[in-house]
């Protein structure tokens, strides 16, 4: 990796970093008070019970995005792009990520909160695999197959194992494509949060009189740092052209 | 031919991507040291048949092979076949020049990494390694000063002899050439040949060549593919002037005559 890519790599590092401790530092300012647990979960009643399964939420998401980026691996390095399993694959996986993240955030969002009005990180987490791991799966594939094939195979004519091409060639060349789509990808997660959070404070004002939430402030904040990376996310994809 | 002693022979060698056929009963001597050319229309395989001398056509996952093919007088496909070895010994140079996106130096020693416990070699040998390899094409000049430079940022010219180059620490016997002047100048092209020409009966060459000239210029023997068969193989000389085939006279002709 040459110096260019260090210095874009610890720019988005920094403002990931920077982002995450804004967001703690407002999650530690909300009061923290749990819901009534029940069989199914935990009762919405405040906005803060939601908060506190969105951090939670945080770990989940990176394990997410770590199995989507193997699982791209494991598609483009390892399968034959001509076999059954392939194709199947990358047609499920195409349909889904054809899916916009809003409706998968809506769905969840009348389950969850319509409907049973409960919450649990079983329902979360089902939810953001469907925003997350379809599309990480499907760019980071794009990003692995625009890297050059001479290479790969000069590298593998001349003895090469496939974790030292993986090593040595594919991953140096393609990390600031992936870190892009990764960015591209929490900031569709940080929208459906914020979706969530309105649906949330709207269902529990109207059903709780004495709670009323500045819903406009709390999305807010969400939205912008969905924009934020965003944004980030494009200026990687200007910068790194394969 | 003189020699009876050929680096690569097979024997019938069929070869089908899925169910599509794309060589067939392919029989075929090339000789030690010597530059052999691979010519034909476009799609009529050769590049397959260069790839399956070192089998990398196996990274397909559709490819079914029959027939035999011996290299150095032992079958590559027995089981007791390394490939690292044979990758080893048989190197391959590209159409487009693709040196990996690392330094100079740390292409010519690549090879050598994979293959022999790396750490064994100390930085002088590897110096030495590194300075032989670039003297054998002709490169040590010019990039002494650059070996900590991008091998991505040189010239076209300059990035094929170092194909080349980073072959030979390998001490390969044959190395395949699949069109590799097509992406160089009229001088990279001339340069490019005479290197081969130099570094011929040292190694045994197999080149892939669209251009006439280019194959009567630097090859000793020609073969003649179509459609996936072996239509001609002979001298050079003999082949361009006093083709045996007609199929093969079409093809000389229509591009030379
Ligand atoms: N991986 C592959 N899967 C399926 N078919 C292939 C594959 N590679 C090549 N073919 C087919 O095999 C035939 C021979 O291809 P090959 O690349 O060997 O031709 P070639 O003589 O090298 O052509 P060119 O001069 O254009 O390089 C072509 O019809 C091609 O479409
Ligand atoms: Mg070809």
């Amino acid at each position: 990796m040459n110096r260019s890519n260090l210095l874009y790599n610890v720019i988005a590092i920094v403002i990931l970093a920077l982002v995450l401790f804004m967001f703690w530092n407002f999650a530690a300012s909300t009061s923290y008070v749990e819901g009534k647990i029940t069989s199914g979960g935990v009762v919405i009643d405040t906005l803060s019970t939601i908060y506190g399964y969105l951090y939670g939420m945080i770990p989940i998401c990176c394990v997410l995005i770590l199995f989507s980026l193997a699982v791209a691996f494991y598609l483009e390095e390892w399968l034959s792009h001509r076999s059954w399993q392939y194709r199947i694959i990358e047609r499920i996986i195409a349909i889904f990520a054809c899916i916009p993240s809003l409706v998968y955030g809506l769905f969840c969002a009348y389950f969850i909160v319509v409907k049973s009005q409960q919450i649990s990180y079983l329902t979360l987490t089902i939810a953001v695999f469907f925003i997350v791991v379809p599309v990480t799966i499907r760019t980071t594939q794009q990003v692995i197959q625009k890297v050059d094939l001479s290479v790969r195979e000069a590298a593998y004519a001349l003895g090469a194992k496939r974790m030292r091409v993986i090593a040595d060639h594919v991953i140096p060349n393609t990390f600031p494509m992936i870190l892009t789509g990764i960015f591209t990808t929490i900031s569709r997660v940080l929208a459906i949060a914020a979706l969530f959070i309105v649906i949330c404070g709207w269902k529990i004002t109207e059903s709780n009189s004495k709670h009323s939430f500045d819903i406009p402030n709390n999305a807010i904040v969400l939205l912008s740092s969905a924009l934020l990376f965003s944004v980030i996310s494009c200026l990687f994809e200007k910068k790194k052209s394969l | 031919m003189e020699t009876n002693n050929f680096s690569i022979e097979t024997e019938n060698l069929s070869l089908w991507y899925g169910d599509f056929q794309a060589l067939m009963d392919v029989s075929v001597k090339i000789p030690d040291g010597k530059i052999t050319g691979l010519i034909g229309p476009s799609g009529c395989g050769k590049t397959t048949l260069l790839r399956c001398f070192n089998r990398v056509n196996e990274r397909y996952g559709n490819v079914t092979t029959k027939g035999e093919i011996k290299i150095l007088g032992k079958n590559i496909y027995d089981s007791d076949v390394s490939l690292l070895e044979l990758r080893k010994t048989v190197g391959m140079v590209f159409q487009r020049p693709n040196p990996l996106p690392i330094s100079v130096y740390d292409n010519i020693l690549f090879g050598l990494r994979i293959h022999s416990q790396f750490r064994s070699l100390t930085r002088t040998q590897s110096d030495e390694i590194v300075e032989e390899a670039l003297t054998s094409v002709f490169l040590w000049d010019d990039l002494k000063d650059k070996l900590k430079t991008r091998a991505t940022s040189l010239q076209l010219e300059q990035q094929q002899k170092l194909c080349i180059a980073r072959l030979l620490p390998l001490k390969p016997k044959i190395i395949l050439m699949d069109e590799p002047c097509s992406a160089l100048d009229a001088k990279g092209t001339l340069a490019v040949e005479e290197l081969m020409s130099v570094l011929a009966g040292t190694y045994t060459f197999l080149i892939v060549t669209h251009n006439m000239a280019q194959a009567r210029r630097i090859s000793d023997e020609c073969i003649y593919m179509f459609l996936g068969e072996l239509i001609e193989h002979r001298e050079t000389q003999a082949l361009f002037e006093t083709p045996e085939h007609p199929k093969t006279a079409d093809y000389v002709q229509m591009r030379y005559g």
